[in-house]
């Protein structure tokens, strides 16, 4: 209908019609899964959406392109893959938050800008079996917190499997260094978890003094905040979810698990189902291998969307991953998983079990005007993104 | 398709055998045939006889007593040409800086998982080369994915040999490119020698040659003038080629530009060192540049030359203007595209594997769909010296045929059959690898753990006395 990307390219660059007023049109214009708008116009003022209007001209847009969809979410973003994001002093360091250890300049922000993912969820590196509070933040944007933070102490995170407890060894006859200490195996790791919601609970009902970070596992226990748990194998994934069942069978509360990582979640369908766990898959590999030594199979999210888990997909994008979100939702298609579907698991889904869908992950009135300009139908390699809008500023103009 | 998928099954089981006949004769009817060179052909024939295409289009007569394969619901495409790939090889380096009396086809694996991912994604010609950890590498050599051994396997034997430019582990950038001079001067010498030698009458050379059991043909016991461009030995007529050394006779193939040159260059300032090297040997007109990292600064050196590359490593990079300190990314491809420069693309440089998929990443980024179909057929076939038989489908060419269902450059796009040479290697409906990589159902051959079996059933109790 009209050479988009010639349009684009020239909006792009063009300085916007007013300070805080935008107008984005393109011929697709996703506003949740499922419900595509055709000739949609976004109009947004003050860095929120006002209207999404169908059957619209692109004259007076700021911006064209040939689809637009809501801002990516990336649940899993790997903000930190050293060790200078997880506090080591104690296994266990349920009160420690992402949100005080970010570097708020690094490239890895902006880079995940560039690939659309304008929310992600930080936390802190797994070398720790419960490493902390992870955060919701915006990619870009002034580098501030009280700019980024979407947030804060969002959810529980930990680790089950032989990460948390890798280069760990016993202390034996004279006391080594630092890395002797526990945990040293993969069942080690679940009864630091296992301790860890018990010694809470009983210092709460015995009237202990509090240690600390006996709130953040007490609000996980009780399923105030949910828990994620990164487990990459079945037997991981099954350790998770029977830990969690564990806790309510002795009716210290009911958690809500999000297992992240799950790359072998396709063998554990129906324990999933039973468990209500969600799940936020790792980048797709090209023969199937992953992280320790977790098989994932093509069709894994289609087989948990059929299933009706709700799915979520990662990038693991940020600091040292070349993946692209957008890339993800390609290959989950590849193996089968509708573009709907797709759409919802990097967007309205992760939204969802990070709690801030009031703010982000669809496209109506009301919520942060956070798109993703694409030069054509998302999700195929043979389509990008070429532009971002976070906040309702064009992310081309921002530092 | 107009049969039953059973039907073609069987009919592909039975396709195989017989195509091992001298007199294999196959059609393949295909809802659309892209050739690549001409225009795209609906409901088309294609003619295989002897493995190669003996007649292409909507008109035209196949031989009574072909074979036939009904694909009229899928569409078919040349074979795609792996530009150049260590994978498939035992082990793709050698210890020795300068090996070039190595050659990778006693290296190669037939019955490596390689050949079969190969397949998988469509890729029926490969160019399989030494890795990059050398000075002057082993001499090539360029298969099919079809085959028990390698001469079964083979498409161009002693094909070109590998250079590197960038540092073996252990050199600094100085030395290794000493080294890759050095090995010329080497050369210069020792032909220089030779020669003097051979006016005293000395025989010894033509002794060591017989000492190592080398036996001169018609052409070979003769001498002939020295054929670089760059430099002359005097009186090399008076040597008999087989009389020059294992180690220096592949050299000088390469000098004489009889044999192309693949040079690794895993940083634009390795792009110097290879085209002074290869521009002062004489073979600039026989190099192809193997590019990585941030070649891509220097390809107005490589446009002037007019010198190939083949891009391996990450198609993007990202560079940091030091007065905005803004992060900019760069699309490699399009940089060698918009400066004219050909080149193909390379399956292993990004989680893919897909030669298929680097395609589509240049269309998404504004390529032309035949540009993009250009790199990763006609293009690497032209670089390894093998265009006349294989890139595109036309008549006289082999009969490398893929049968997709789907766009090749989308995620829904799927290699269902694999035709090398007339003959039926690869059908999806039986591979058991795919089924385990979409499905994770265990592959053929392997002991699936059965998940309701009860350990204990098989492992006691653990003490000791229950075996019986």
């Amino acid at each position: 209908m009209i050479s988009t990307l010639s349009l684009l390219t020239l909006s792009l660059f063009a300085p916007l019609s007013s300070g805080d007023r935008l107008v984005v049109f393109a011929e697709n214009v996703y506003t949740a899964p499922g419900n595509l708008v055709e000739d949609g116009t976004v109009t947004i003022e003050d860095g929120k959406i006002i209207s999404v209007k169908g059957g619209t001209s692109p004259s007076g847009a700021d911006m064209v392109a040939h689809t637009v969809t809501a801002g990516l979410v990336d649940m899993s973003f790997r903000y930190s893959t050293n060790q200078n994001t997880v506090e080591q002093s104690d296994e266990i360091t349920a009160n420690a938050r992402i949100s005080e250890m970010l570097d708020l300049h690094a490239r890895g922000w902006e880079r995940a800008l560039k690939q659309g993912i304008t929310t992600v969820a930080a936390f802190p590196y797994d070398r720790n079996v419960v490493g902390g509070m992870g955060a919701v933040l915006k990619t870009g944007g002034e580098e501030t917190l009280e700019a980024r933070l979407v947030k804060d102490a969002a959810f529980l995170r930990g680790a089950m499997g032989s990460l948390p407890s890798s280069g760990n060894r016993p202390s034996g006859a004279r006391p080594g260094n630092f890395y002797a200490r526990r945990p040293t195996t993969r069942m080690g790791v679940e009864w630091a978890w296992r301790k860890a919601f018990y010694d809470a609970w009983q210092e709460e009902h015995g009237g202990e003094a509090a240690r600390p970070g006996r709130a953040e596992l007490l609000a996980a226990l009780a399923g105030k905040t949910p828990v994620f748990v990164q487990a990459w194998t079945t037997q991981d994934i099954r350790t998770t979810v029977f830990l969690a069942e564990e806790m309510a069978a002795e009716g210290m509360g009911s958690m809500r698990i999000v297992i992240d990582a799950g790359a072998e979640a396709w063998r554990e369908i129906g324990l999933l189902t039973r468990s209500g766990a969600a799940v936020c898959l790792p980048p797709f590999s090209s023969d199937g291998r992953t992280t320790d030594g977790a098989f994932m199979s093509w069709d894994v999210a289609a087989k948990l969307n059929e299933a009706g888990v709700p799915l979520a997909l990662s990038a693991h994008a940020g600091f040292g991953s070349g993946n692209t979100l957008a890339e993800q939702a390609a290959y989950a298609r590849r193996g089968g998983l509708s573009f709907d579907a797709a759409l919802a698991a990097v967007t309205s889904v992760p939204a969802t079990l990070l709690g801030v869908s009031d703010r982000v992950g669809t496209l109506s009135k009301g919520l942060d005007a956070d798109l993703v300009l694409w030069n054509g139908k998302p999700f195929e390699l043979t389509t990008r993104p070429v532009g971002v809008v976070l906040n309702g500023a064009s992310s081309t103009e921002q530092k | 398709m107009k049969t039953s998928s059973a039907l073609l099954s069987l009919l592909f089981v039975a396709a195989a055998p017989l195509a091992n006949a001298a007199d294999g004769k196959l059609v393949i009817e295909a809802g659309k045939i892209v050739t690549l060179t001409g225009e795209v052909i609906e409901n088309g024939k294609i003619v295989i006889e002897d493995g190669r295409i003996t007649a292409i289009g909507v008109d035209v007569d196949a031989p009574w007593d072909a074979e036939h394969i009904d694909a009229s619901g899928l569409v078919a495409y040349p074979g795609f040409v792996e530009a150049i790939t260590s994978g498939g090889m035992d082990r793709p380096n050698e210890n020795i800086d300068v090996a070039p009396f190595l050659d990778v086809r006693d290296s190669i694996d037939p019955v490596n998982v390689t050949f079969e991912n190969f397949l998988r994604s469509g890729v029926t010609t490969i160019n399989v080369q030494q890795g990059a950890a050398c000075v002057i590498g082993a001499r090539g050599h360029v298969v099919k994915p079809k085959g028990r051994t390698v001469e079964e396997m083979t498409v161009k034997p002693r094909a070109g040999i590998v250079l590197s430019a960038t540092p073996k582990r252990g050199k600094s950038r100085a030395t290794q490119a000493q080294a890759l001079r050095g090995t010329f001067d080497e050369l210069e010498r020792y032909l220089n020698e030779m020669v003097t030698a051979a006016r005293a009458g000395d025989d010894y050379a033509k002794r060591e040659a017989m000492y190592q059991g080398r036996e001169p043909d018609e052409e070979s016991a003769k001498g002939r003038d020295f054929e670089c461009s760059a430099w002359s030995v005097d009186g090399m007529k008076l040597i008999p080629r087989w009389e020059i050394d294992e180690k220096q006779a592949p050299l000088v193939s390469l000098v004489e530009g009889k044999i192309p040159a693949y040079i690794y260059c895993g940083a634009a300032m390795d792009v110097r060192v290879a085209i002074e090297v290869a521009e002062s040997n004489g073979f600039l007109h026989k190099t192809v540049l193997v590019v990585s990292g941030d070649c891509d600064r220097a390809v107005e050196w490589i446009a002037e030359r007019g010198v190939p590359v083949i891009l391996t490593g990450s198609l993007t990079r990202s560079e940091i203007d030091e007065e905005t300190d803004e992060e900019e990314e760069i699309f490699i491809p399009k940089v060698y595209a918009d400066a004219d420069v050909r080149f193909a693309l390379q399956s292993s440089n990004s989680t893919t594997q897909s030669l298929a998929y680097q395609a589509a990443r240049c269309v998404a980024h504004g390529m032309s769909r035949e540009d993009a179909f250009r790199a990763i057929s006609i293009t690497p076939a032209e670089i390894i010296g093998v265009a006349k038989r294989v890139g595109s489908l036309s008549v006289g060419m082999d009969g490398n045929v893929v049968l997709y269902s789907g766009d090749p450059f989308s995620v829904e796009g799927v290699v269902q059959h694999v035709i090398i040479e007339g003959e039926a290697v690869y059908d999806r409906a039986t591979d058991s690898r795919v089924r385990h990589l979409e499905q994770g159902e265990a592959p053929d051959n392997t002991q699936p753990m059965d998940p309701e079996a009860d350990p204990e059933d098989e492992a006691g109790d653990g003490e000791d006395g229950d075996e019986g």
